[in-house]
């Protein structure tokens, strides 16, 4: 079922895209398709050979055992690195009760009240499973004011699947490892505005494979470029540690989710980049700070084009953070979504547009040399 | 509105037409739940689902309405009329304001099931029912990133209606009324029906769907003949709605239905809950009979007597405080529930096993056709 339902996603893409040869899907319409493939940190297996299926013919793409997929075209300074990760929360199953439940094992990086009595897909070798978390023991129970009720974590979480026998749950393919998942669905709030699980960071993985598609990789001289599609963000940027193994950019440009605080229940003191106000530039969060001379350089590039680009600091760590101890500049570059780790991840689509714009035109303008500026001014 | 988003609320209501369908008189009792399941129906605001189900009602049946948004098929003639009663509400929300910033706020027409209900909401998707149409939307939630220690004792495990901010994409009032949306238009949680093993289905207010469907096919069932008397098959609006005054709570469809249809016998269709205890009811172990007191009646055993006759499995439910049988307090003996077992009742997932609501058609079919009504 799995590898049907992959198989489904990647006939959509080949579909659009040989529909109209000049006509190559947009980010947003590969975000779509994208952000509903399964692809739990750990197990990235089907988005990852989708990504690595989806890209354009004649390039030397490269997978490893991981499952990071990435390719390298060009030649000479700078070595620029473009990447974003293709893992998603979730969970897998810890142990299958006697009473025929899964356990669920791992945090799961969400608030775990969300997910009392809702539907998950558990993704076994026989297909996918659908189950739903059971709510709190006593979720009905009147308490006497003042009492605190007891602490709900992901660690109690059991997943009900309609058999009531662990043997009737191995018999549906249920076992320990396997991978589970909210049971995603796109919710289209207005015109070019979606809220998905997984937004974070299947965005940035088909802003991505949007440029991939509109570049003649041919024709690029003076720079090399990686394109990366990395595994394991989500519980320790163990994919990117695993490439900074193998590549060394003078630059790096992690594609990631900016943690907006343009919603109704955040402080605005920080982190308030307008959504639909354009892509934004990270410039400081919890695993980098980026110098401003070269933030000064991308904003540059952004307003000759006349890509709307933001530019501000938040939470959360990025996958460009692993190479700076290797030599690289990281220039975080993102898409401003409201209720990040949520199963309401929001986007606009002309974010993801002014985001692969962007990217674009870092592949083309970007100016020559290693990371060493030419003079430091008061202003950097 | 622009043509755009008259495109994206199209595309909408074409996805819950389709999840909807229609259902005729031949459709099975699995496809019918199927059919209702995703009408959404909050008290006060039932007439999409009062619709939905008298549209898939035979045609030239007797209809009457209650005024309040319930209606009653009448079946047959003569004699002490029983009547057969489904709530056609469920619990959900209403849009009570709109935000500066284009976001909606919300109440709810009545008072939750259970203190947890509401933070049910936080960072789910919702469907707003506005006149043009069914409205995406998400309830607004903390990005985990920016949450405190304080914020997640606080905001998170306090949710409450107050922290509530529905999300339709919109950056102003204007841009959200532009959108269609109206004060009192009902938001629920979103239909999304999860089919799992052993013939159990999950969704959201699950349970009163099914009772509706279970009514709406022992209308069918019972026009092939063989009734006796007049049946009267009621489904009630506000039936979660409380009577206001003194004394145990009572629900205001309930009663209203008992002073128009002026019932003999009663049975009233409603979800009960079956977490699978020691002793209480369980999921597929058949439709649980149920009545004021703990005592048997001669109602109650004709009930039974009709289950054992066709070994239709029956559990025993203790003595029911239902505010839709406190209406029915003076002819007790006359009154029974016949509910629905529905596991994790009241929450966004109620799991009912299929064969539990077939058991309940077939039970009340063989309870009416065999002269039980009278």
């Amino acid at each position: 079922m799995k590898r049907a339902m992959t198989w489904t996603i990647l006939l959509m893409l080949c579909l659009a895209a040989g529909g109209a040869a000049a006509e190559k899907p947009a980010a947003w319409d590969i975000l779509r398709k994208i952000v509903l493939v399964p692809g739990v940190s750990g197990h990235e297996g089907p988005v990852s050979d989708l990504i690595r299926k989806s890209l354009p013919p004649g390039l030397r793409v490269q997978q490893d055992d991981m499952h990071n997929v990435w390719f390298t075209a060009g030649s000479g300074k700078p070595h620029i690195l473009f990447v974003a990760h293709m893992d998603e929360l979730g969970w897998t199953v810890g142990a299958v009760t006697a009473e025929g439940r899964a356990k669920l094992k791992g945090s799961g990086g969400v608030l775990p009240q969300t997910c009392e009595g809702r539907p998950v897909i558990i993704y076994t070798a026989r297909g996918p499973v659908p189950g739903v978390v059971a709510p709190r023991p006593g979720y009905d129970l009147r308490r006497p004011s003042g009492e605190t009720p007891p602490a709900y974590t992901a660690e109690d979480f059991e997943v009900v699947l309609g058999v009531s026998t662990e043997a009737e749950a191995r018999s549906l393919g249920v076992t320990e490892g396997v991978p589970v998942t909210i049971k995603k669905t796109i919710v289209d709030l207005a015109p070019g505005i979606m809220a998905a699980r997984a937004v974070d960071d299947r965005a940035g993985c088909a802003a991505l494979l949007d440029v991939a598609a509109r570049i003649d990789w041919g024709k690029l001289e003076g720079r090399t470029v990686t394109f990366a599609w990395d595994v394991q963000e989500e519980t320790g940027l163990f994919g990117a540690s695993a490439l900074a193994g193998v590549l060394k950019p003078d630059y790096v440009f992690a594609v990631d989710t900016f943690v907006s605080t343009d919603s109704p229940l955040e402080s605005k003191r920080f982190g308030d980049m307008i959504i639909g106000g354009g892509a934004v530039l990270r410039a400081v969060d919890s695993s980098n700070v980026t110098p401003r001379y070269d933030l000064r350089r991308v904003g540059e590039i952004a307003r000759k084009r006349g890509i709307p680009v933001q530019a501000g600091n938040s939470r959360g760590g990025n996958d460009g953070s692993v190479f700076v101890v290797g030599g690289a500049v990281d220039i975080p570059l993102a898409w401003p979504g409201a209720y990040a780790h949520s199963f309401i991840e929001k986007i606009d689509r002309r974010d993801l547009r002014a985001l692969s714009d962007l990217i674009a035109a870092l592949v083309a303008d970007w100016p020559p040399g290693g990371p060493l500026r030419p003079a430091l001014s008061a202003r950097d | 509105m622009s043509y755009a988003d008259k495109a994206l609320r199209m595309s909408a209501f074409a996805v819950l037409l389709s999840l909807a369908g229609g259902f005729g008189l031949s459709a099975d009792l699995g496809s019918l739940i199927k059919s209702v399941f995703p009408v959404p129906s909050t008290t006060g605001n039932e007439r999409l689902l009062a619709l939905k189900i008298r549209e898939g009602l035979p045609e030239g049946v007797t209809i009457e309405e209650d005024g309040l948004g319930g209606f009653a098929v009448l079946v047959g003639r003569g004699g002490p009329r029983t009547m057969i009663l489904a709530p056609l509400d469920g619990y959900g929300y209403f849009v009570s304001g709109f935000d500066v910033e284009g976001y909606l706020r919300l109440d709810r027409p009545v008072p939750p099931p259970h203190a947890r209900f509401d933070a049910y909401l936080m960072g789910q998707p919702v469907v707003i029912s506005t006149a043009a149409g069914p409205l995406s939307a998400v309830v607004s939630q903390p990005s985990l990133h920016l949450l405190t220690q304080e914020r997640r004792r606080t905001l998170v495990e306090g949710f409450s209606l107050d922290d509530a901010y529905v999300d339709i994409g919109a950056r102003s009032e204007k841009e959200a009324r532009a959108r269609g949306v109206e004060m009192l238009d009902a938001v629920t949680f979103m239909p999304d029906l999860t089919e799992l093993a052993g013939r159990r289905w999950a969704g959201t207010s699950l349970g009163s769907k099914t009772c509706c469907a279970v009514l709406a096919a022992l209308v069918e069932a019972s026009r092939r003949g063989g009734l006796r008397g007049e049946t009267v098959f009621v489904w009630a609006a506000q039936t979660k709605f409380p009577v206001r005054g003194r004394g145990p709570r009572v629900s205001l469809g309930a009663l209203r239905a008992k002073n128009k249809w002026l019932p003999g016998r009663t049975i009233i269709l409603e979800p009960a809950g079956a977490e699978g205890g020691a002793e209480g009811p369980a999921l597929g172990s058949g439709p649980i009979l149920c009545q004021a007191k703990d005592a048997g009646t001669p109602f109650r055993e004709e009930i039974e007597r009709a289950a054992a006759a066709r070994r239709i499995p029956l559990q025993a439910g203790p003595a029911s405080g239902s505010p839709l049988l406190t209406p029915f307090a003076g002819q007790a003996a006359e009154t029974a529930v016949a509910a629905v077992p529905v596991e994790f009742l009241d929450t966004p997932s109620e799991i009912i096993h299929l064969g539990d609501a077939e058991a309940l058609l077939e039970l009340l079919t063989v309870f009416l056709l065999s002269g039980g009504g009278r």
